[in-house]
């Protein structure tokens, strides 16, 4: 609606250039015209911005804003998230929506930046349709947006944005991430590379050069340290994001001879990386750990033995995944709809739509069927229990979710053309995560080498077992 | 005539404001940006082109965010200050970029503003990284407002200082000082054998335009509430040359009207496509193919043939 709007005072403004084209050949002047056609854009918008809308009325359709990258490089990780979006809504809508209602999205692209980010937040909050948003990719944008949300009140939920700084105030309200951080992600590989390799000795890192890259950095080595406090950090290399060449980092890499290169290199980045660092010898020199590995799998030859995870428990193929027939009606529908069986950025988002979905289901259930409102919403996601397509997903006290993590290895088998992920392991989620409110790096700092004893080994998440 | 024209869009940009409250951020960011715009016309005037303003935005925009960290919390304070921080950093950098011209001037600006970027950037510590600082809401005249307020204030302060700041911009620019700019542009050696040292014209007009650009900035860091690096990169810098020469560099509402019509086109675009690049790409070849002079050069040659 708001939309209708934007285009009255677009048609405007346009008008308005035209007069004035038409004013140098010499035709009368129509200034009047021109701020009456202004004043009536504003009526208008004005009239559909201040149109009540009863809350507890069922509207024509649920709204949802879904931000993430559907441009430029980030794009790479954005677009299977937009993807399994779509996918994951037209299903919802076929089952009936939720609460009989069909669910509509409008997709906003964070490539914008943040600017154009908020304004688009604003707009689509002011429309009372779009309840929930489903808001974001990058952590720069999760941040910036969280203050907002808290303000204006609207229900916003973290599909990927796994920055461990942004609820660690502990008093959010209405930003919630059903989707675990950045402190759980790394932590379990650093447990996995040491129960997988006790004797390690020297380590390098190479990872973008930006806030993901430099805290994932961070905390890897810090539980690195704290598990086993003789490792040496060889090398920390930071090239820049979308970089083409890595030809000076492998050369670097190359020279250190570190047991373990790790690295959470992502999207284009990372399939780069590979090409130019399997020929050179890497991947049989070292141990490489490549926290985003899944994503290539379907799309690089990665060896054998590479650390691979999926910063959550959202592989596709994982024993729990397998064992539930939505996970595998969705893979295939993606497979047949997109060419590539989902990655991990597309089951985080698929789950996503399932925690709301089932926020509006647990808040309709609370308020006897009737809509219910953005508050009564961030109610239902406060401290909710969701069963996902890949496991379970508990929201904590202070809105964070508890997800387990999946690690393995790269592994070749007959029935897939790609490498599959092996001797995988699966830690509980609240295992690898401080209590909320306490700092996450002093709580990494404070691990003992005991830590890891009581967990699961690699190898210990097959099939049948959970 | 003039006057009509512009009091009734003033008032028409504070009425779609209150008709719409969505689009009252947007346009709060397009009148921070037409400050920037207009620092950089300032200097287009004496023809220097510096494709490095972001950085006086994003320094205070910066700056803010660190006096709210050090406890000041007042909107006017902040705003002065960040200001001044600003203009400092303009007045020591143009110290010596005034000495170039032409493709140097462009150059080294983009050198430093580039420097800068790295820095916030590259300092996690200092800065937050690439996921930057927030920006609190401050008090305004020691009472504190909840977010739809403040912002409503913003909005219309904002809307005042455009009218004030104009006025006293284009007094500037119709000051011996601000003709001096011209003449640079046209005869830099005659205006020195006139007795009026160039390198100070341009040293204030430097200065004067980072305090503008860091007006600009100190606004858009309020009312977005997070300042990150991306506030200076290359390519923000450029988008203020965009606008200063989308609306024209002939008068102050030049850079204002440029933002206003930039950013209220992004915001459509963004809602029809994700191609939105492309709309904003194609519309700006159109406009300034077609009216070379920018928009409010139409409104100027209008004003001659009228009278």
């Amino acid at each position: 609606m708001a939309f209708n709007g934007i285009s009255i005072v677009f048609a405007r403004c346009l008008s308005l250039l035209q007069l004035l084209f038409r004013l140098d050949r010499g035709l009368p002047p129509a200034n009047r015209r021109l701020v009456v056609d202004g004043l009536a854009g504003a009526l208008a918008i004005g009239l559909v911005a201040t149109t009540p809308v009863a809350a507890q009325d069922k509207p024509s359709s649920v709204g949802l804003g879904v931000f993430t990258f559907t441009s430029g490089p980030a794009a790479a990780y954005g677009m299977p998230g937009k993807n399994a979006a779509d996918l994951m809504i037209d299903e919802i809508n076929a089952k009936g929506g939720i609460g009989g209602v069909p669910v509509t999205a409008t997709y906003v692209d964070e490539a914008q930046g943040a600017q154009g980010v908020i304004a688009e937040y604003r707009r689509l909050a002011g429309d009372a349709k779009n309840q929930v948003m489903v808001a974001a990719l990058s952590s720069a944008t999760c941040l910036a947006l969280a203050p907002i949300a808290e303000q204006l009140e609207v229900p916003t939920v973290g599909w990927n944005c796994d920055t461990h700084q942004l609820l660690i105030d502990g008093k959010s309200k209405y930003v919630f991430r059903p989707n675990g951080n950045t402190v759980p992600e790394f932590i379990a590989y650093a447990i996995y590379l040491l129960d997988r390799k006790p004797d390690v000795k020297t380590v390098a890192i190479i990872n973008p050069d930006y806030a993901f890259g430099h805290d994932a950095a961070k905390i890897f080595t810090a539980a690195l340290k704290a598990l086993k406090p003789d490792i040496e950090i060889v090398a920390e290399l930071y090239p820049k994001l979308g970089s083409p060449n890595y030809q000076t980092e492998i050369s670097r890499l190359t020279t250190a001879r570190p047991d373990v290169v790790f690295s959470n290199l992502w999207g284009a980045d990372l399939e780069n990386f590979v090409r130019q660092a399997t020929p050179r010898g890497l991947f049989t020199s070292s141990q490489v750990i490549l926290a985003l590995g899944e994503t290539v799998l379907q799309r690089v030859p990665l060896p054998d033995g590479v650390i691979v995870g999926v910063l959550g428990d959202g592989w596709w193929m994982s024993p729990d995944a397998k064992a539930n027939p939505e996970t595998v009606k969705f893979a295939e529908a993606y497979k047949s709809r997109f060419g590539e069986y989902p990655v991990f950025p597309s089951i985080k988002m698929a789950n996503t739509l399932i925690y709301v979905k089932a926020a509006y289901e647990a808040a309709m259930q609370k308020n006897g069927g009737k809509w219910p409102t953005r508050a009564e919403l961030a109610d239902a996601m406060k401290g909710s229990k969701v069963a996902t397509l890949t496991g379970i997903v508990q929201t904590r006290a202070d809105n964070d979710g508890l997800v387990d993590q999946i690690v393995g290895v790269t592994l070749k088998t007959s029935a897939q053309p790609f490498p599959v992920i092996g001797d995988m392991v699966r830690y509980k989620g609240d295992s690898l995560l401080p209590q909320a409110g306490q700092d996450p790096l002093a709580w990494i700092s404070t691990l003992k080498p005991e830590f890891a004893k009581g967990l699961p080994k690699p190898g210990s998440y097959k099939i049948g077992e959970r | 005539m003039r006057i009509i024209l512009a009091a009734a869009a003033v008032v028409m940009l504070a009425a779609l404001a209150f008709a719409a409250p969505w689009l009252q951020f947007v346009l709060t960011l397009a009148i921070a940006k037409g400050f920037a715009a207009l620092g950089v016309a300032v200097l287009l005037r004496a023809g220097l082109i510096s494709i490095g303003h972001a950085m006086f935005f994003a320094a205070s925009a910066y700056g803010a965010a660190f006096l709210a960290r050090a406890g000041i919390n007042d909107l006017g304070l902040l705003l002065i200050l960040s200001v001044l921080v600003s203009a400092l950093i303009g007045a020591i950098a143009g110290s010596f970029l005034v000495r170039y011209r032409a493709i140097f001037f462009a150059m080294l600006n983009l050198a430093v503003s580039m420097v800068f970027y790295a820095l916030c950037a590259k300092l996690y510590g200092v800065t937050g990284g690439t996921d930057g600082l927030p920006v609190p809401i401050p008090a305004v005249f020691g009472i504190v407002f909840a977010e739809p307020v403040f912002k409503s204030i913003l909005f219309y302060l904002s809307l005042m200082l455009m009218v004030l700041v104009g006025l006293v911009v284009h007094r500037y620019l119709d000051s011996p000082l601000g003709h001096a700019l011209s003449a640079v542009h046209s005869n830099e050696i005659r205006l020195e054998y006139l007795g009026i040292p160039v390198w100070a014209v341009l040293l204030i007009a430097y200065t004067i335009s980072a305090a503008l650009a860091g007006l600009g900035g100190a606004i858009a860091g309020l009312a977005i509430g997070r300042v990150v690096p991306d506030f200076a990169f290359w390519t923000a810098s450029g988008h203020l040359v965009l606008i200063a020469v989308l609306g024209g560099i002939g008068g102050v509402p030049g850079a204002f009207i440029g933002a206003l019509f930039l950013e209220l086109l992004h915001s459509a675009a963004v809602t029809v496509t994700d191609a939105w690049n492309l709309f904003v790409g194609i519309t700006l070849i159109v406009v300034i193919m077609f009216m070379p002079q920018g928009i409010y050069g139409l409104f100027e040659r209008k004003e001659a043939q009228s009278s």
